[in-house]
């Protein structure tokens, strides 16, 4: 099958009470993109999956932090391992190390994710190299709530170089911004603890583009932006 | 929510590592974690300012370091992972004295003003340690080195070990039916101090200890045909197999038994007596201190002075205070040194002469390493002169001297010793020697004086002393200009500041990275206490002794002075601590500290000790200023 027609399958039937809560998720008003940072609460995700093959893949762990104000509030946070038909090979487990019997144990990927859409409201989300946070979620929600999940995102992979240009050939990856701002790791590769260090480089970004009259997550947009054209011109 | 939980848990996890959250309930650290917010703060960004109003909010800082440093005051707090702040400002509801700065990337815990107070009043450790900081964590540190010391000192086996891996004897029973008679004949062929009593089963019914004899058996004159269950303590004290070693122990101090009794599976497997628990408390105070009182030869004092030392392993073993262990020290040092001069002077008919102590000696402040700081005072007989009276007296200064460092105190490489005719002088000669000192007033002078003026009378029948320090007083409170002078010495001696990481460190090769801990610790204190007992003419020569007895002089309230002198006896204490490691180890014994090798807890209140170090100077300053 290929990867367009598995997206345009039939939408799934939902139980009622979901069907519900994902209306009422949908009847939300969206964010005001150029409200300053200070008034806003952001939405940091980051996701562990079967492999790293993003036609194959797919979406086993989601983790999230909320970034209000700029400040990490710890309890609003938001965790959840979807159900498995079959669990991953030993090798991935070996990476995010939710094992076979954890991913069996999961949540019915269904209310999970509308878990997640209900803590997720409509802030806009943050993730360090969207692309592949995006396409799972994105199609997780296709294939399990039948959603079109059209929503605005900022990647950090892209501003931080772009606020830091004189760092961006030694930094790439999330470790190593992360080293760059002494942020440390309580359990890399758990997809909470990478969303809580990402959400710490966030406040780093925060704090770096109010210096460079950046106040607001649309203009964090422009510099990605922007920064994006300058790797393609390289 | 559930789906929290993960990092509440691991922001748990992570101040649980730090005082005061490792002795909170996981309920209120919960409750805690559930309530932070994570802030960042960039390189030198200020967190808090005197000039943002009274303060809103705790900082706990998760990575990073910040800086807090008082305008135009000379003090400052280098705050780390783990560290909480402002809480004085917090308790009083008042603005910050100090601005708070990001030293780099800093991440800090943010918690509202009101949930610090409900915590303040939900538990107990964080109000403890929010309103006696010092004091709780010197508790905290003295009950760790306890328990690293409880391991070392019963080298066959830790108080932490379970009853069931420590080697004992198996039990000697008897029947509750069995007469005296032959129950203290098993006693005697198995030559152990006690029976145990058990009924058909092996279940434990009593104890007998041959201690139990006099008082039941031989005063009373019992009958040797007696059945044993009317003679034994009945119920004694029993633990399962899987009990740790210290259970046992505290059974034996608090309630007086010698013997607990060990059980598996309901039925007597074996007796622990207090002997097989602390093997090592065989040296005691009281019992030292008279064999030192009835010694007539050097053999025995050597063999008192080696007893002194491992009593001082011992008691810090036992968590005894550094105050009271160096007091306790120096009491038997005094009497081993009193002992020395009696039998030493006794051999030949002497005339009045009194033995001073001088430096730490003098100040009863001695660590296991000190040196001989001694001299002599004595009186000239009617025609005599006092070179003719030294000539008499060196021989046998020189015989104390030497019997001394046969005891373990070393002989001065400097030369401050009685043996020494600089150091053998009249009354008339000490008081012209200490009337140079005061009336020049340089460094070389300032140096001796502060060696010398901690004088204390170890040996003195004719109470000569007493008139020397008496004139030293006058003398000192007619010359304001030397006590100035002193204390600009004392203040050009700085407690280390928190320039690189905690501490600043010196030393070359073996000794890189290490911090004095006598010159940068233990000297401000007693330079500054020296003055000030000297200025309010106190007669007292320890430092304790001196802050306390001038505090109320000085306008300082007590609980002021009290942190001052917990932070030198932390000091004097890791001090101590130190030199019995590099005993163990067969170094020599040194006063360097390497700051990276104190746990977290030590470290900080190492810290808080130079912080004390610098008000003491502060007060100083204050009364002498330049």
């Amino acid at each position: 099958m290929r990867p367009l027609t598995r997206l345009l399958r039939r939408a799934p039937t939902l139980e009622p009470a979901l069907a519900r809560r994902l209306d009422a998720w949908r009847q939300l008003p969206a964010n005001d993109l150029n409200a300053r940072f200070a008034d806003t609460r952001y939405v940091v995700v980051d996701v562990e999956s079967t492999g790293l093959d993003l036609n194959r893949d797919h979406l086993i762990a989601l983790g999230a932090v909320a970034v209000e104000g700029a400040h990490i509030v710890l309890a609003d946070s938001f965790e959840a391992v979807l159900r498995q038909e079959q669990a991953s090979d030993k090798d991935n487990i070996l990476v995010h190390g939710i094992g076979g019997e954890a991913q069996r144990d999961g949540d019915p990927p269904a209310q999970a994710l509308q878990g997640f859409l209900d803590y997720l409201g409509k802030s806009p989300l943050v993730a360090f190299h969207v692309t592949f946070d995006e396409t799972l979620i994105r199609r997780a929600l296709l294939r399990h709530l039948g959603l079109d999940f059209r929503h605005p995102w900022v990647d950090l992979a892209y501003v931080l170089p772009g606020l830091l240009p004189e760092h961006a050939r030694r930094h790439r990856s999330l470790d190593q911004w992360s080293g760059h701002f002494a942020i440390t790791n309580f359990a890399r590769h758990s997809a909470l603890a990478d969303a809580l260090a990402t959400a710490q480089l966030l406040q780093c970004v925060l704090k770096l583009a109010s210096t460079r009259n950046a106040h607001s997550y649309r203009q964090l947009q422009a510099l990605e932006q922007a920064r994006r054209w300058v790797s393609w011109a390289n | 929510m559930p789906a929290a939980n993960t990092l509440i848990a691991a922001t748990v996890e992570h101040l649980s590592r730090f005082a005061p959250f490792d002795a909170m309930d996981r309920g209120h650290l919960v409750w805690l974690a559930q309530r932070l917010r994570l802030a960042y703060f960039a390189r030198d960004e200020v967190l808090l300012a005197p000039h943002d109003g009274e303060v809103r909010r705790l900082y706990i800082v998760k990575q990073g370091e910040v800086y807090g440093e008082q305008d135009g005051e000379d003090a400052w707090v280098m705050l780390h992972e783990g560290e909480c702040f402002p809480i004085g400002a917090l308790l009083g509801r008042r603005p910050v004295i100090s601005v708070f700065r990001a030293q780099g990337d800093v991440f800090a815990h943010v918690l509202d003003a009101t949930d610090f107070h409900q915590l303040v009043r939900d538990s107990e450790p964080f109000r403890d340690f929010c309103t006696r900081r010092l004091a709780s964590l010197l508790e905290q540190s003295q009950r760790q080195l306890h328990a690293t010391y409880a391991t070392n000192t019963a080298q066959q086996q830790s108080l932490r070990s379970p009853l069931a891996g420590i080697p004992r004897r198996a039990p000697v029973t008897c029947g509750p039916d069995t007469p005296l008679r032959e129950a203290l004949e098993t006693i005697q062929e198995s030559a152990v101090g006690s029976i145990v009593v058990v009924d058909a089963g092996q279940v434990p019914l009593g104890i007998f200890t041959v201690r139990d004899l006099i008082g039941r058996v031989i005063l009373p004159a019992t009958d040797l045909d007696t059945p044993m269950r009317r003679l034994m303590t009945p119920n004694p004290v029993t633990l399962p197999a899987r009990a740790h070693a210290f259970e046992a122990a505290m059974h034996m101090a608090r309630d007086g038994f010698r013997h607990v009794l060990v059980e598996e599976e309901g039925r007597l497997s074996g007796v622990i007596s207090e002997k097989d628990l602390f093997s090592l408390q065989r040296v005691g105070v009281t019992q030292l201190s008279s064999t030192i009182r009835a010694a007539t030869g050097l053999d025995v004092l050597v063999r008192c002075a080696a007893d002194i030392h491992e009593l001082g392993h011992n008691m810090m073993a036992q968590g005894v205070a550094a105050e009271q262990l160096t007091q306790i020290l120096s009491t038997l040092n005094d009497l081993l040194t009193q002992r020395v001069i009696e039998l030493e002077s006794a051999r030949a008919g002497q005339p009045a002469f009194c033995w001073l102590a001088f430096g730490s000696e003098g100040r009863r402040e001695q660590t296991l390493s000190t040196d001989q700081d001694n001299g002599m005072l004595f009186q000239t007989d009617p025609g005599e002169t006092a070179d003719q009276a030294r000539a008499r007296l060196l021989p046998m200064a020189e015989r104390i001297n030497r019997a001394l460092d046969a005891c373990g105190f070393p002989l001065c490489q400097g030369g401050i010793m009685a043996m020494n005719p600089r150091w053998c002088l009249s009354l008339e000669e000490w008081q012209a020697a200490f009337a140079r000192w005061i009336d020049s007033g340089d460094p070389r002078a300032l140096h001796d004086a502060g060696i010398f003026f901690d004088l204390r009378a170890l040996h003195d029948p004719a109470q000569l002393a007493t008139a020397l320090r008496q004139w030293l007083l006058a003398r000192i409170a007619a010359t304001p200009r030397f006590l100035r002078r002193m204390a600009a010495n004392a203040l050009s001696n700085r407690p280390p500041l928190g320039l690189v990481r905690d501490f600043v460190v010196d030393g070359e090769g073996e000794e890189a990275n290490t911090l004095d801990l006598k010159l940068n610790g233990l000297i401000p204190f007693v330079d500054a206490a020296r003055v000030f007992a000297l200025a309010a003419g106190v007669a007292a020569s320890g430092t304790a002794d001196r802050l306390r007895g001038t505090r109320a002089r000085l306008g300082i309230p007590e609980a002021e002075v009290e942190a001052w002198i917990s932070a030198f006896f932390f000091i004097q204490m890791l001090r101590l601590r130190g030199q019995q490691g590099k005993r163990a180890s067969g170094l020599a014994l040194r006063n360097r500290i390497d700051p990276d090798q104190l746990n977290d807890l030590d470290r900080r209140i190492l810290k808080e000790s130079f912080r004390q170090a610098r008000k003491v100077q502060n007060r100083l300053a204050l009364g002498y200023p330049a």
